[in-house]
């Protein structure tokens, strides 16, 4: 494989992976969101918002993937010349979120569907029930910092 | 101080006057009331005083709420108020006056023939709803036999013959006919209908034959089928049937519009609902009361600053109140009033949603303010941003009234909008790369490692203010030594590390000491509140490999920098994604929605990550060093409503 596919699978495992664990534990949470609208449909806008956290590791991984792109000038219209070394280089800076990503937003997505369940039960604690997903997402935001460090430092 | 000091207060009042006092303590919403029974003072008054009963009025509210509640549950049955999805999160009450409010209850027998409407409605839907399943059911079971021209009621048994209606499964009915026919002298059979089950069969044969028939009918699972109440022919019946059908829509469909027309009662519901539920409030309060033949008396809890204002109100308002008030002892729990000046106010609704301090803690909410400001700025660090949300918050704090925590978050959002703005400025975010202005120190997207030393050093400041705080808890407290052994000892150990590995090697000496010594006494003094010596030792030598839990905390600050990063890049991906349109009219009609959609969606996504994280580098990292919470929030006897908001 030359520079440039080898940077593009980069592209396509931050984009894939992370966006796939963010599918899986969006979908997770959305179950548990739905019971608990079914119950009280007043709870649509909280349970929303947890829902949503699980999906930032997708935008993350988005946004490594994009970072990619750019950098071999898709935008641009004409793709720079890479060497393989440099593809293999950007290859590598795409694992920690393609890999933390898929796993992280999943466990994300268990830990949002609990907290879905508290906000049934005791909806007046928002501020915990965001704050135990949020833990679990730290993981992801490690991983996509040294995935931009490695990037931006091309 | 931002906790704000409680008095005990006991109020005297003569029977008389109890239900004049107990208005005005619900006016003035100041009081948090004290069940007498479980007072201190309780054990000597007993034999004085007997515990006040609540009164019949509370069953009289009560039953009259129940109406009430009954009226709004049936309008919410059929014209449901749909919140939208800003209101699902902070409400949507409706306004009214003082006097609508107080005035309610002299409604009350109006809004009682509102509820025998609703009522009698509600009989006559149901009744309706049973007889339209009924039609409903009939017609079904006609289905299959329109064809069939005969009357229904001429279809009967004679002495001579036997004739019916029956539906056979498809699969026995080949078999079943052609037995039929050779069982039988005489036979006719009508296949009327059929579905992908069975036939519908319409058969007449003698009786003679039926006892060598019988056996088949049952072989081939055949179904007698009769309609007793049915006149005419099946056409005719189902015709008649759908024309009293479309009679009950057109009657339920008058019910309701019935029920429509007396919707604009709503309102007026709502506000007798809050109305009745805070008389029954008020009436309720007695249970916490005490009483002799003509006196009572109560207790609660007053903010110390209200105090005087609340003396002066049942000084004005009453005759026979008195009211006396004292410090709490040092042991009792006191409810918990948080009170900060604008602008650090806003970031109470942190600290509450965490937990309310105990009375011997500090509000952490002016300490934890600064930072909250400033890291959740570094997580969006973006002018455009900024000034966006800063808007958004103004606006919907115009538009909508709100209180307590919703009004807290927002406010929170607009001093956070204008955080980001100044780091944007000082970094170069305007819309990503949109503006291309320079930065007023730099941007981290040319130099990330810079940004991110920023950043631990924010997070070291952070955590050693907040050791800072629990030491001066501790001098405070006349535990000198344990500020100097829990936080001191880190200090100058962490001081030290950090030294050691800085490229100063004229500090190396006084760095390796400095490491040494907050080592050592950790190990001497982390062990001092276990027994023997053993266990003192491990203890000592375990609290060093806390050293990984610091320096994990400090990491953790990294993340104000991968949130920046995150928002500025995914900004200038859509400026980039949106330059490609541009060039063309038709491009530019593109390129402005891909803007507009995209920065909106990237401001919604990092507002909530900024939020989140900050959130959670305070509760996490922050109030871990000094601050547990689990105090008792003061919920003072006043106002409460569902429906709606009482202005004047």
């Amino acid at each position: 494989m030359g520079g440039i596919e080898l940077a593009l699978l980069g592209a396509a495992l931050a984009v894939g992976l992370a966006g796939s664990g963010s599918a899986i534990g969006a979908g997770i949470a959305g179950q548990s969101a739905a019971g608990v609208v079914s119950e009280d449909p007043d709870k649509f806008g909280q349970t929303l918002l947890l829902q949503a956290l699980p999906m930032t590791q997708g935008i993350y991984g988005l946004l490594t993937g994009l970072l990619i792109m750019i950098e071999i000038g898709i935008f641009a219209g004409e793709t720079v010349a890479l060497t393989p070394e440099q593809g293999r280089y950007m290859l590598m800076a795409s694992l920690p979120i393609a890999l933390v990503g898929f796993s992280s937003a999943i466990y994300q997505g268990v830990a949002s569907a609990a907290a879905i369940g508290m906000i049934a039960k005791r909806p007046e604690e928002m501020g915990k029930a965001i704050t135990f997903p949020a833990m679990v997402e730290t993981f992801a935001v490690f991983a996509v910092l040294v995935s931009l460090l490695l990037l931006l430092r091309m | 101080m931002a906790i704000v000091e409680m008095k005990k207060v006991s109020l005297l009042g003569h029977r008389q006057e109890r239900e004049r006092i107990v208005d005005l303590l619900h006016r003035t919403g100041t009081v948090e009331l004290v069940d007498v029974a479980e007072s201190d003072i309780w054990p000597e008054l007993e034999p004085l005083l007997e515990l006040e009963q609540t009164s019949e009025a509370v069953a009289r509210i009560e039953s009259r709420l129940g109406e009430v509640r009954y009226c709004l549950d049936f309008f919410q049955r059929y014209f449901p108020v749909r919140k939208n999805f800003v209101q699902q999160l902070i409400g949507n009450k409706i306004e009214v006056t003082g006097d609508q409010f107080s005035g309610a209850a002299d409604q009350f027998s109006e809004v009682s023939a509102v509820y025998t409407t609703c009522r009698d409605a509600e009989e006559r839907l149901t009744k309706i709803r049973n007889e339209e399943n009924r039609c409903r059911n009939m017609l079904e079971e006609l289905r299959p036999w329109v064809g069939l021209s005969l009357p229904l009621e001429q279809i009967r048994s004679s002495v001579f013959v036997e004739m019916g209606l029956g539906a056979v499964p498809l699969l026995s009915y080949p078999a079943f006919k052609e037995a039929l026919a050779a069982r039988t002298a005489d036979l006719y059979l009508e296949e009327v209908s059929a579905d992908k089950d069975q036939i519908y069969l319409f058969y007449i044969f003698l009786a003679a034959d039926l006892e060598l028939v019988q056996p088949l009918f049952k072989e081939a699972l055949v179904s007698p089928v009769t309609f007793p109440d049915t006149e005419g022919a099946a056409a005719e019946a189902s015709l008649a049937l759908e024309k009293k059908f479309a009679e009950l829509v057109a009657q339920r469909g008058a019910i309701i519009a019935q029920v429509e027309e007396m919707l604009a009662r709503r309102p007026q519901l709502m506000t007798l609902y809050d109305h009745l539920d805070n008389e029954r409030a008020k009436n309720e309060a007695a249970a916490n009361m005490a009483r002799t033949q003509s006196s009572f008396v109560m207790e609660g809890w007053v903010p110390a600053p209200m105090l005087e204002s609340l003396g002066k109100v049942l000084q004005d308002g009453t005759t026979t109140a008195v009211l006396v008030s004292r410090d709490p002892g040092p042991r009792e729990e006191t409810p918990i009033l948080l009170h900060n000046r604008a602008p650090i106010g806003a970031y109470e609704v942190v600290t509450r949603l965490y937990s309310v301090p105990r009375r011997d803690e500090y509000d952490p909410t002016p300490f934890m303010a600064p930072f909250f400001f400033l890291f959740f700025g570094i997580c969006l660090a973006d002018v455009g941003y900024g000034i966006t949300l800063s808007l958004l918050a103004f606006l919907l704090s115009r538009k909508i009234r709100l209180a307590g925590m919703g009004k807290q978050l927002v406010n929170l959002f607009f001093l956070g909008g204008i955080g980001s703005a100044v780091v944007g400025l000082l970094q170069g975010g305007y819309f990503g790369d949109l503006l291309d202005l320079p930065p007023l120190w730099f941007n981290p997207l040319d130099d990330p490692i810079r940004m991110l030393i920023i950043c631990f050093i924010l997070g070291l400041v952070h955590i050693y203010f907040g050791m800072g705080i629990q030491a001066y808890r501790s001098i405070k407290a006349g535990r000198a030594l344990d500020a100097l052994f829990d936080q001191g000892s880190w200090f100058v150990l962490i001081n030290g590390l950090i030294m050691m590995a800085l490229p100063f090697p004229a500090l190396s000496a006084v760095a390796r000491w400095a490491a040494v010594i907050g080592a050592a006494s950790l190990v001497l003094t982390q062990g001092r509140r276990q027994k023997g010596l053993l266990r003192k030792i491990i203890s000592g030598v375990g609290s060093l490999y806390n050293i990984t839990s610091i320096l994990g905390n400090v990491l953790s600050y990294s993340r104000l920098l991968a949130l920046g990063l995150s928002s500025a890049v995914i900004a200038s991906v859509i400026n980039v994604l949106a330059m490609l349109m541009a060039g063309s009219i038709p491009g530019f009609l593109v390129m402005i929605p891909i803007l507009v959609v995209g920065h909106f969606f990237n401001l919604m996504i990092n507002v909530l990550g900024a939020y989140v994280h900050t959130s959670r580098l305070h509760y996490v990292e922050f109030f871990g060093l000094f601050f547990e919470g689990g105090g008792k929030a003061f919920r003072p006897f006043g106002l409460k409503t569902k429906f709606v908001d009482v202005v004047e």
